[in-house]
C-alpha cells in the first residue's frame, strides 16, 4: 500500500493521468464530430464558390449531427423488418428522395429535411447491403475453398496456401446461418477504431513504470535494494500495481470511449445481436453477441495492457542508468512501432509485424482483420496465437521482471551505453567549446531544456493550422462583382471605365435580345425553347450587370478617395485579404497567435528558472559577464526564439498567401476596404511588412515578459505553469469564451494585430495603444531583469530559501 | 593588493548575521573558521555582492567593490558552498561556459581548462555529464571553475567538503601553491583544511570575528590561556577552535 501511495501521491503523475483521461474523452468526442458520426454526409450535387476570380467546385454536405438523428429515426422505422425487405424499402426511398432532390435542378422549400433523409437512407442502405450480403460472403469462402483447391497451384493441401484456404473455410463454417440484425453500431465501431486510446493507455502505463525509477533518480536505489523488503516484496508489489493500473486504466479509458460512444450514437442498443452485425467485426470468426464480445475484448485488453506494462518495466529496469534506460525504451518502442506500421503484410519478415509489442497495444486490429501467417507452411491465426500467448507471456514476464528487479545490482560498473555516451559527449564537447555565451544560451534552451521538442511540435501544429477561410458569397450578383473585380483589377484609369462600358454594352445587348425574342415568340416567329434560352442568358446578364454596377461604383469611389487623399486608385481583388486577414478569418488569426504565444512561452519559461533550479545563480553573478551581459544574452535569446516562432507561424501564413493568391504588392493599401482608414499612404507590400513587423514586436514583448515570469520562479515546472497561465488564460477567456473584461490582458490580440484594426477600417489607434502597453510592460520586465541581476535581492533569503550558513534564527 | 572589510554588517530582520566586521586581507591564504551559522557564508556572499550589505564597505585596492562592479568580478574566483551546476553539461562544457562568463579568451580558456582538469583529477571524466558526478567530483569541478582566469581574489566556501582524504590533501596542496600574488579566502568548519596552509586564521562566532592570527600564534596564545588544563605538546588548532567557538 505504501508503494502504491508513494507512486500515485506524486502530483505530476496524478495530474498526468487525469490529463490523459480528460484528453482521451475530449479527443474521442471530437473525432466523432470530425468524422460526421461515421456517416457519409456528402450530396451528389456540387456547389460553386468564387476564389480569386476563378470558380471551383466543392462537395455539398449536410449537417452531420442532424443527419445522424435522422439516421436513428430511419433505423427505428426499418429495424424490425427482415434485412432483405429493409434493403428493398430503403433502396426505393433513396431513389425517390434522389429524384425529388436532384432531378429538378432548382432547390425547393423543404429540401433541407429531404437532404437529411437522403443522407440517412443512403447510409442505412449501405449498412443493410452489408447485412444481406454477409451470408453470400460466407458462402463465397466455402465455395472458394472448393474452387481454389481444384487449381493446381493451390491443390497441394500441404502448402501454406492450401492449408490457409482450408483453415479459413473451417473457421468461418461455424458462422453459417448466423443471423445479422440492423442496429446503430456507431458506438462499437468508433470504440474499435479510435486508436488514440491505445496510445493513451500506453502512456499511462509508461508513466507508472517510469515512477519505479524514482529511487534511482533520487540516488536511493542502493538504500532500497539493501532494505529487507526492497527486493522480492517490492517487485511483487510493483507487479500488482501494474496489474491494478492495467485494470483501472482499461476501465477508465475504454469505459470513457464506450460511454461517450453510447451517448453520442443513440444509446446502448441491442447488445444481444450477433457480433458480425457490426461491419467492423464482420471478419471475426467467433459466435458471440456484441455484448459478449465487448466483455471478452475488455478482459483481453486488461491482460494485454498488463503484458505491455511488464515489458515496459523490464525495459526500464534492465539498464542501470536512468537516462539511457529511457532512451533505450523509446528506441525499442520506435522500432516496434515502425515494424508494426510499415512492414508490408507480404514481407518474409511479417512475423516481426505481428509478434510485436504493438499487436497488444493496438488490440482491436486482431478483431477487425482476419489473417493467418505462414509458419513452416502452417497457417497460424494472428488472433488465436496472440490470445493464447497472452496469459503465459504475462506469467513469464512477471517472473522475469521480478527476477531482474531482485538481481539487478545498483552499484554495477559502467555499462556499454555509458561508454557510448561518453564518446558522443566528447564530440559534442568539441563543438560546444567553440560556442560563445549566446551560443550556449541557445544550447541550454534548445537542447538541455528540450526546446527542440517544442520547436518540432510547433512545426507539426503549424502544418495543421488553417490560414485561409472561404468567403461566403451571398448572391449571384456578389459573385459576379467579385469576378469583375478580378477581371478589371489594376490601376483605375479611364481605360478601366471604357472596358466596363464595353462589358456593359455586351450585357445590355443580351438583355435586349431577350426582349426581342419575347416579341418574336409572341408573334409566333420562334419556339419556346429558344425563348427560354434567351431568357436564361438575359437573367444571367442581368445578374452580371448588377455585379458590374457594384464594381463601377467601387471604382468611382476609389477614384474620388484617391484624389482626395492622395493615393493612386486601384481596383483590388480583396478575396485574398479577406480570406487571410478579414473578419471571417479572425478565428484563424487568433488561433495562430495563440499557438505562437504558447510556443514562445514553453520555449522561454525555463530560461531563467533553470539557473535558479540548478543552483547557479550565485556563481553566475560572481562572474564578470554573469549579470548585465548574461541578461542581455537572455534578451537576445528571446529575440531569437521570437524570430523562430514568428517565422514558423507567420512564414506559413505568408507562404499560403503568396502561393494561393496573386497579391497586387504595389497597389496602394488604402484601396482595400479593410484599410480605408490606414494612416500611411503605402503599397500593399509595405503594409504587409509593417503588419508582420508589428506581430514580431508583440511576440518579442511577450517573450520578455515570459523571461521576467521565469525569473520569478525557482523551478522549471512552476515557471512554465505561471508563464503559461499569465500569457494564455486571459487570451483564451477573451477569444474563446468571449469574456470582455479580459480583452485588455489578452496578448493574443496585439500578436494577431488585425483584430485591433478591422473594426476601425485599418485605423491604427487601437494597435498603437496595445503596442505602447506591451512595450511598457516589456520594458519594465527587462528593467526588472537587469535590476535583479545587478546583485542583491533580499527575496533570495525569504523563509525557506536561506543560504547555507545562515541559521535563520 | 588589498581587500578591506570596513564595519561590514548584515542583518536579516532582527537577526544580525555579520556584525561590524573589520578585516584587511593582503596577499596570502586566509582561513575563516566558524560553526554553521557563524556568518562565514554571509561574508562570502557579501564579498561576491550576491546579497546586499546593511552597513559598511568592502574596498578592493581602496575602491568599493560595488563601484568596481564588473572590474572586481574579473579578478574574482568564487566557489559557492552549494553544489549548484548544470547537471546536463559535461565538465568540459561547463568549464568552457564558465570561462566565457569570465570573459577569458577561447585559446587561454582551453589551456586553463586542460590544466585545471588535470589538477583536480577530472581529466578522465571530463566528458561525463555533471549529473552523473559524485559529490566530491562536483566539488572539484566547482573548484576548477573558481580558478579559471587566474583570479586575484579567490573565495572558497567549504572547498573540501565531500572529498576523500587523498583528494583533500591534493586540493589543499594545490590551493597552497596558488597563494603567491593572490588573496585566498577559505571558509570552512573543518580545522585540518586550513591548519597547514593558512597564513592567518579568523575565528567567527555569531557574526563577529572573535579571534584572528597566524595558526601557530593562535595555538600559542590559547595554550597560554588554558595551559593548566592542557597536556604540553598536544595542543592543536582544533583546541583553539573549541576554545573560541565551543559552547
Amino acid at each position: 500500500m505504501r508503494e502504491l501511495g508513494r507512486i500515485f501521491s506524486r502530483r505530476r503523475l496524478a495530474l498526468g493521468l487525469i490529463l490523459i483521461l480528460l484528453l482521451n474523452g475530449f479527443l474521442f468526442a471530437r473525432e466523432q464530430v470530425k468524422n460526421d458520426y461515421g456517416l457519409d454526409v456528402s450530396l451528389p450535387a456540387g456547389g460553386t464558390i468564387i476564389l480569386n476570380g476563378e470558380y471551383s467546385v466543392t462537395q455539398e454536405t449536410v449537417d452531420a449531427g442532424s443527419a445522424y438523428r435522422r439516421y436513428l429515426q430511419w433505423i427505428r422505422r426499418v429495424r424490425d423488418m427482415p434485412a432483405a425487405d429493409a434493403e428493398a424499402y430503403l433502396a426505393g426511398q433513396e431513389e425517390a428522395l434522389s429524384s425529388a432532390l436532384f432531378d429538378s435542378g432548382e432547390p425547393a422549400e423543404g429540401d433541407g429535411e429531404a437532404r437529411l433523409d437522403y443522407v440517412a437512407v443512403r447510409n442505412l442502405l449501405a449498412q443493410t447491403e452489408y447485412l444481406t450480403g454477409y451470408g453470400q460472403w460466407l458462402e463465397n469462402i466455402q465455395r472458394n475453398k472448393e474452387n481454389l483447391l481444384t487449381f493446381s497451384i493451390f491443390s497441394d493441401p500441404k502448402s501454406f496456401s492450401g492449408r490457409n484456404i482450408l483453415k479459413t473455410a473451417e473457421e468461418f463454417e461455424k458462422l453459417r446461418g448466423v443471423e445479422l440484425t440492423l442496429g446503430a453500431d456507431g458506438a462499437v465501431e468508433s470504440f474499435m477504431s479510435f486508436r488514440l486510446t491505445d496510445y493513451f493507455l500506453l502512456l499511462a502505463l509508461l508513466l507508472v513504470a517510469l515512477s519505479f525509477l524514482e529511487e534511482r533518480k533520487a540516488g536511493l536505489w542502493s538504500v532500497v535494494h539493501a532494505a529487507p523488503n526492497g527486493r522480492l516484496r517490492l517487485a511483487i508489489r510493483r507487479t500488482l500495481i501494474l496489474l491494478g493500473t492495467s485494470v483501472v486504466g482499461v476501465l477508465l479509458l475504454c469505459g470513457t470511449d464506450l460511454a461517450l460512444g453510447f451517448s453520442l450514437y443513440g444509446g446502448v442498443g441491442d447488445l444481444d445481436r450477433a457480433v458480425q452485425s457490426v461491419e467492423a467485426l464482420g471478419r471475426l470468426p467467433m459466435l458471440t453477441t456484441v455484448g459478449g464480445f465487448l466483455i471478452r475484448f475488455l478482459l483481453l485488453r486488461v491482460a494485454a495492457a498488463f503484458l505491455v506494462s511488464l515489458l515496459l518495466w523490464l525495459m526500464l529496469t534492465a539498464i542501470n542508468n536512468v537516462k539511457y534506460t529511457v532512451i533505450v525504451a523509446a528506441g525499442v518502442l520506435a522500432v516496434e512501432y515502425s515494424l508494426y506500421t510499415f512492414l508490408p503484410v507480404q514481407s518474409a519478415f511479417n512475423i516481426l509485424k505481428y509478434f510485436n509489442l504493438f499487436t497488444y497495444i493496438s488490440l482491436s486490429d486482431l478483431y477487425t482483420n482476419y489473417l493467418n501467417i505462414d509458419i513452416f507452411t502452417y497457417p497460424l491465426g494472428i488472433r488465436s496465437i496472440s490470445q493464447l500467448a497472452l496469459v503465459p507471456l504475462c506469467l513469464l514476464l512477471t517472473a522475469i521482471c521480478v527476477y531482474v528487479h531482485c538481481r539487478k545490482k545498483p552499484a554495477a560498473g559502467r555499462d556499454l551505453l555509458g561508454r557510448v555516451a561518453y564518446r558522443l559527449n566528447s564530440v559534442t564537447d568539441r563543438l560546444l567549446r567553440r560556442l560563445h555565451l549566446m551560443g550556449m544560451e541557445l544550447h541550454k534552451t534548445l537542447w538541455i531544456q528540450k526546446g527542440v521538442v517544442i520547436a518540432a511540435l510547433l512545426v507539426y501544429v503549424v502544418l495543421g493550422l488553417n490560414y485561409t477561410v472561404s468567403i461566403p458569397i451571398m448572391s449571384s450578383a456578389e459573385q459576379a462583382a467579385r469576378q469583375y473585380t478580378a477581371q478589371f483589377a489594376g490601376e483605375i484609369t479611364e481605360g478601366t471605365f471604357d472596358r466596363m462600358d464595353a462589358e456593359q454594352a455586351e450585357l445590355d445587348a443580351v438583355i435586349a435580345a431577350r426582349d426581342q425574342a419575347q416579341a418574336d415568340f409572341d408573334n409566333g416567329l420562334i419556339e419556346y425553347p429558344l425563348l427560354d434560352k434567351y431568357s436564361r442568358e438575359a437573367a444571367a446578364a442581368q445578374t452580371k450587370s448588377e455585379g458590374l454596377s457594384t464594381v463601377r461604383a467601387r471604382a468611382q469611389e476609389l477614384r474620388r478617395r484617391g484624389a482626395a487623399e492622395g493615393f493612386t486608385p486601384w481596383l483590388v481583388d480583396e478575396t485574398p485579404f479577406e480570406s487571410v486577414y478579414g473578419a471571417y478569418a479572425q478565428a484563424n488569426q487568433q488561433r495562430a497567435a495563440l499557438v505562437a504565444v504558447l510556443a514562445l512561452t514553453l520555449l522561454l519559461a525555463g530560461s531563467m528558472a533553470y539557473e535558479r533550479q540548478s543552483g547557479m545563480t550565485y556563481l553566475l553573478r560572481s562572474t564578470a559577464r554573469g549579470r548585465g551581459a548574461l541578461i542581455l544574452r537572455k534578451l537576445l535569446l528571446a529575440a531569437a526564439m521570437t524570430t523562430l516562432v514568428w517565422a514558423a507561424v507567420y512564414g506559413m501564413e505568408v507562404y499560403t498567401l503568396l502561393s494561393e493568391f496573386d497579391i497586387p504588392a504595389s497597389a496602394p493599401a488604402k484601396n482595400l476596404s479593410m484599410l480605408t482608414e490606414f494612416p500611411l499612404n503605402c503599397p500593399v507590400a509595405l503594409w504587409l511588412a509593417l503588419l508582420y513587423a508589428y506581430r514580431w514586436l508583440s511576440l518579442f514583448c511577450c517573450a520578455v515578459m515570459v523571461l521576467f515570469l521565469s525569473d520569478c520562479a525557482r523551478r522549471l515546472e512552476a515557471a512554465t505553469v505561471a508563464a503559461s497561465a499569465a500569457m494564455l488564460i486571459p487570451s483564451v477567456l477573451y477569444a474563446y469564451m468571449d469574456i470582455g473584461v479580459f480583452r485588455p490582458l489578452s496578448v493574443v490580440l496585439p500578436v494577431a494585430a488585425m483584430p485591433l484594426c478591422l473594426d476601425a477600417k485599418g485605423a491604427v489607434t487601437g494597435a498603437a495603444l496595445a503596442a505602447a502597453a506591451l512595450l511598457a510592460a516589456a520594458s519594465a520586465a527587462a528593467a526588472c531583469l537587469f535590476a535583479r541581476a545587478g546583485g542583491t535581492q533580499a527575496r533570495d533569503f525569504l523563509p525557506g530559501k536561506a543560504p547555507q550558513g545562515f541559521s535563520g534564527k | 593588493m588589498k581587500l578591506e572589510l570596513l564595519d561590514l554588517t548584515k542583518r536579516y530582520g532582527n537577526f544580525t548575521a555579520l556584525d561590524h566586521v573589520n578585516i584587511t586581507f593582503t596577499e596570502g591564504i586566509y582561513g575563516i573558521l566558524g560553526a554553521n551559522g557563524a556568518g562565514k557564508s554571509t561574508m562570502m556572499n557579501l564579498l561576491t555582492d550576491n546579497i546586499p550589505r546593511t552597513e559598511g564597505q568592502i574596498l578592493f585596492d581602496g575602491t568599493d567593490i560595488l563601484k568596481l562592479g564588473r572590474d572586481f568580478r574579473r579578478v574574482l574566483g568564487y566557489m559557492p558552498q552549494q553544489q549548484g551546476c548544470y547537471e546536463q553539461m559535461t565538465a568540459q562544457t561547463f568549464l568552457s561556459y564558465m570561462a566565457d562568463l569570465k570573459a577569458i579568451p577561447k585559446k587561454q580558456a582551453r589551456e586553463e581548462i586542460e590544466r585545471l582538469l588535470e589538477v583536480t583529477n577530472l581529466s578522465d571524466a571530463r566528458h561525463k555529464k555533471l549529473g552523473g558526478y559524485s559529490g566530491g567530483m562536483k566539488q572539484r569541478v566547482l573548484l576548477a571553475q573558481a580558478l579559471l582566469g587566474d583570479p586575484k581574489v579567490v573565495i572558497l566556501d567549504e572547498p573540501t567538503a565531500g572529498l576523500d582524504p587523498k583528494e583533500r590533501i591534493r586540493i589543499r596542496s594545490f590551493i597552497s601553491s596558488l597563494s603567491r600574488g593572490r588573496i585566498i579566502l577559505l571558509a570552512t568548519h573543518i580545522v585540518s583544511d586550513i591548519e597547514s596552509i593558512s597564513d592567518q586564521i579568523f575565528m567567527m562566532k555569531k557574526g563577529r570575528v572573535v579571534g584572528m592570527d597566524r595558526p601557530d600564534r593562535l595555538i600559542e596564545r590559547v595554550a597560554q590561556e588554558v595551559r593548566e588544563s592542557v597536556v604540553p605538546g598536544h595542543f592543536s588548532l582544533e583546541d583553539v577552535y573549541l576554545y573560541y567557538l565551543g559552547e
